[in-house]
């Protein structure tokens, strides 16, 4: 199923975007909608700057202190959050995010899920019972955990941590969920949980996905665009990138014989 | 296929044959023997310490039972009520001054305040009012020359000009609380001074009769209490006697028992020499000197301690009148006292009385079951170390080793240096390792690893010149008596030996708690920002509780270098072998004590090699080295217990 991005509101929308990383560019004058609700995947030969903008959305690329926005602008809801001014902690309760590696804290299952509504003030206990197990019931783990909610994440297997590392994520209702290779680590039947989950979630979150992996890219996506070398090459739906890419490097790219 | 060592060889001119045996196997040896020798190197120093500390306990075990056979610890039954009396009247004495001094407080500053002034007067112009003093002295009937008179009393003119004005050592010292008219009034009165007059001028001596009269005034309400505390001093007196007559006694029986033990030893060793003679006439001397070594003969307790045992009902009856005067003084003393100190006090003589009526009674039975012939095992010997209230040596009476009161002088201070240098180390790391730029990480970091580079003597010094000083002065003024301990009584206390422990140990927390915050995988801080925490909600909720198991670990071997710190201990502690006063409250830490390591220091190089007391150094020395051990091992044990299994 192929929608057109272009009859909703973006909820993302990035204009012109430049990147540095001290004084080298890594992202060149990108411009790119994220749609409402849909799944956007990001793929593209490593070192092509698909991660670098991915941790545009929620500034998380602040902690490099060489790093800065140089030119254009991201609108998220149609503010620009490249501005100084930004109150960083309110971007990322709208824009959530998921890494590459799972990093679960060394809490307690229950406590890692509750950490996001308790840092925003939320104290009352029932409130939080009761979000965390929507959450942990969302990503499925609920039936695998609700015996040992106060036992440590790390007893957890590497699948059902980086469930629980997207159940902490949307504990706080974000509109936005990032995801940097959220399957890298993972085994075939996890990264194929993980996948189902995400089609899952597209109902209420938009999603922005990284991903190596094209065929990933390709089940679970509405919209993929392929970077190369700090350029947003070709962006589209995903079916179209995948079978009549309008781009030679494109379908270099996807056809395997380069990347 | 035949598969023998010789046809699975490589064939000599091939490429991959080895050639020699190479130096590989030296260098291993080499290495290997460094590590070695340094294993080698500590295990003889542990069964040196354990040989040399093994003989303590069967030796101060001879000594307990030369105690109780000569009766020493007889006497010592009711000493030990005596002290316990002393202590309780004194307590009655202190809240007996605290309250009378408390209605007065006023008078005695104005009294001090003027005499403060007499006295920098008199300091400043002394020189010049001596040599005018001697020089009259001198000079008889011909009187003074003019001239040298004249020189001398103008030379008297500049200093007094001098100290009035203030120019001369500290200034004029303030007087808060006399007036300004009474203060020129007494300045007026020392500047026309006769030069060679030392009398007090007349505000100083109307002061100080103020003074009395009010201390008198306050005492009038009190004088039933003043009779109550005297009837209980008083009490005392009939135990005090028997107490230092048998005393006497039981000395005298110890004395001719250990001259007897000498000089038996000296025979033995003489025999075992004439034993060993090669010539004949040698053996003959030897032998000789042995017959004569012996000049006393062995002492028959059980006789020798009967005119002292014969008085067990005196001393039941000395002890009974304390009981008396105990009870009588519960009923006599008054039920409230104003003044809080002085309430204080008394409440811990009210808490004190039933314990020593207890302690009474008991030493009541003691008396008659006491025996001096009853053995004493090992076991209650290392009991009587591990638990003993008393280090006492060199003394005449009994020496006694216990280590409680240096523990507790080591433990206060650790727990001082520790409240110092825990939240200082643990804050600075947290700073540098998580708020801190580049630059000032690279400013604070070697900063602080540089105050490890002090030498400890170059800290205790310090401590005495600096600190110390400062902190008692701190401590006089009015506007801090409110300190627990203030103001403090003894320059060198545990105190300031804590605090610079505790500058000591900074830089092993600082440094070690960085290290476990810098262990800490940025991830998880990643996700805590992701997550939208501010930059404190992820240090205090994310990377703190992931490294508190470091952090514990670097405040234990903090503990561990605090623990086993010597000089500056030594050097400022007060050094005093008693258990601290633990009624003062927090004001516990302002006196001065005695430590584990300190007492080595200080009393290894005086006593002689393979004395009691040199052993028990050395078990000290050994028990030391177990604590210091101990908190190593348990803090090793805490970094891999909580070590963050992030894989």
């Amino acid at each position: 199923m192929v929608t057109n991005p272009s009859n909703r509101v973006p909820a993302i929308a990035i204009e012109n975007l430049r990147f540095n990383y001290g004084d080298k560019e890594v992202l060149h004058d990108v411009s790119l909608d994220i749609p409402d609700r849909q799944i956007t995947a990001f793929i593209g030969p490593s070192g092509c700057g698909k991660s670098t903008l991915l941790r545009c959305f929620n500034r998380i690329n602040d902690r490099i202190p060489s790093a800065r926005i140089t030119g254009g602008a991201i609108r998220v809801g149609g503010i620009d959050i490249s501005r100084p001014d930004l109150d960083l902690q309110m971007l990322r309760r709208r824009v959530g995010m998921v890494f590459q590696k799972w990093n679960p804290f060394p809490k307690s299952i229950y406590d890692n899920v509750a950490y996001g509504l308790r840092i925003h003030g939320e104290k009352d206990s029932k409130v939080l019972d009761e979000r965390v197990e929507h959450c942990l019931r969302v990503v499925a783990l609920w039936d695998d955990v609700k015996d040992r909610l106060k036992s440590s994440a790390f007893g957890l297997s590497g699948g059902q941590q980086q469930r629980l590392c997207i159940a902490r994520t949307i504990a706080t209702r974000p509109d936005v969920i990032l995801m940097d290779e959220p399957c890298s680590a993972l085994d075939p039947l996890s990264t194929l949980k993980v996948e189902e989950l995400l089609l899952e979630l597209k109902k209420d979150y938009t999603i922005v996905i990284v991903t190596h992996n094209l065929a990933q890219a390709s089940r679970c996506s509405d919209q993929t665009a392929f970077f190369y070398l700090g350029e947003l090459i070709e962006c589209g739906p995903t079916g179209q990138i995948f079978t009549r890419p309008s781009e030679s490097r494109t379908e270099a790219y996807v056809s395997g014989s380069f990347g | 296929m035949p598969d023998s060592p010789t046809s699975s060889s490589v064939p000599a001119d091939h490429p991959f044959r080895r050639k020699g045996r190479g130096t590989d196997g030296l260098f291993k040896a080499f290495f290997a023997g460094n590590a070695g020798l340094t294993i080698v190197i500590l295990v003889l120093i542990i069964a040196f310490l354990i040989r040399e500390g093994a003989g303590f306990f069967p030796d101060y075990r001879r000594e307990l039972e030369l105690y109780r056979r000569s009766g020493l610890e007889f006497v010592d039954l009711s000493r030990k009520d005596l002290t316990a009396h002393e202590q309780m009247s004194s307590l009655l004495n202190r809240a007996y001054y605290a309250q009378v001094n408390a209605s007065c407080r006023n008078e005695f500053q104005r009294s001090q305040e003027a005499a403060a002034i007499v006295n920098y007067l008199g300091e400043v112009v002394a020189p010049a009012q001596s040599a005018l003093q001697r020089v009259l002295d001198r000079a008889g009937e011909e009187g003074v020359p003019e001239e040298l008179q004249a020189s001398l009393s103008a030379k008297y003119q500049a200093l007094l000009a001098d100290a009035l004005a203030g120019r001369a050592g500290k200034g004029l010292p303030p007087t808060p609380h006399l007036s300004s008219a009474e203060r020129a009034g007494l300045l007026a009165d020392l500047k026309s001074r006769d030069p060679l007059s030392t009398d007090d001028p007349a505000l100083v001596l109307a002061l100080q009769e103020q003074l009395s009269a009010r201390q008198d005034a306050a005492a009038q309400p009190l004088e039933d209490f003043r009779a109550a505390i005297d009837a209980f001093a008083d009490a005392s007196v009939a135990l005090d006697n028997l107490v230092a007559e048998s005393g006497d006694t039981v000395k005298a029986i110890k004395e001719a028992a250990t001259l007897h033990e000498i000089e038996t030893t000296k025979r033995a060793t003489l025999l075992e020499a004439a034993a060993k003679a090669k010539k004949p006439e040698d053996k003959l001397q030897f032998e000789a000197e042995a017959r004569a070594a012996v000049t006393t003969e062995a002492v028959d307790f059980a006789p020798a301690l009967k005119p002292v045992l014969d008085r067990i009902p005196e001393f039941r009856e000395a002890n009974a009148a304390l009981s008396a005067a105990l009870a009588g003084a519960g009923d006599k003393l008054p039920k409230r006292l104003e003044d809080a100190k002085a309430q204080r006090y008394l409440a811990t003589f009210r808490k004190g009385m039933d314990a020593y009526a207890i302690e009474l009674a008991d030493t009541n039975a003691a008396l008659v079951a006491w025996r001096n012939d009853l053995p004493i095992g090992l076991g209650s010997t290392i009991l009587g170390f591990v638990t003993g209230r008393e280090w006492i040596t060199g003394g005449e009476w009994q020496d006694f080793y216990g280590i409680i009161p240096l523990f507790t002088g080591s433990l206060l201070i650790a727990v001082i240096a520790l409240a110092l240098a825990i939240p200082l180390g643990v804050g600075a790391a947290i700073y540098t390792n998580q708020l801190a730029g580049r630059r000032e990480q690279n400013f604070i970091k070697p900063t602080i690893e540089f105050l490890q580079a002090i030498p400890s003597v170059v800290l205790g010094f310090l401590g005495i010149a600096v600190l110390g000083t400062l902190l008692q002065e701190t401590s006089m003024k009015d506007s801090l008596s409110w300190i627990p301990g203030f103001p403090i009584q003894e320059r060198l206390n545990m105190f300031t030996a804590g605090c610079l422990l505790g500058l000591m140990a900074i830089p092993t927390i600082f440094t070690l708690s960085e290290d476990a915050l810098n262990n800490v995988p940025s991830s998880f801080a990643e996700a805590s920002d992701a997550l939208g925490a501010s930059k404190l909600q992820t240090i205090f909720r994310v990377v703190c509780p992931a490294a508190i198991s470091g952090i514990l670990a670097a405040v234990l071997l903090g503990l561990g270098r605090v623990i086993g710190e010597t000089m500056v201990v030594l050097l400022v502690a007060g050094n005093r072998i008693e258990i601290p006063d633990f009624t003062e409250g927090l004001g516990v830490f302002f006196q001065p004590a005695h430590t584990l390591t300190g007492i080595i220091a200080q009393e290894l190089g005086e006593v002689p090699f393979g004395s009691v007391h040199y052993r028990a150094l050395f078990v000290v020395g050994i028990l030391l080295f177990a604590i210091v051990l101990g908190i190593n091992w348990t803090a090793q044990r805490m970094l891999h217990k909580f070590r963050i299994g992030h894989d």
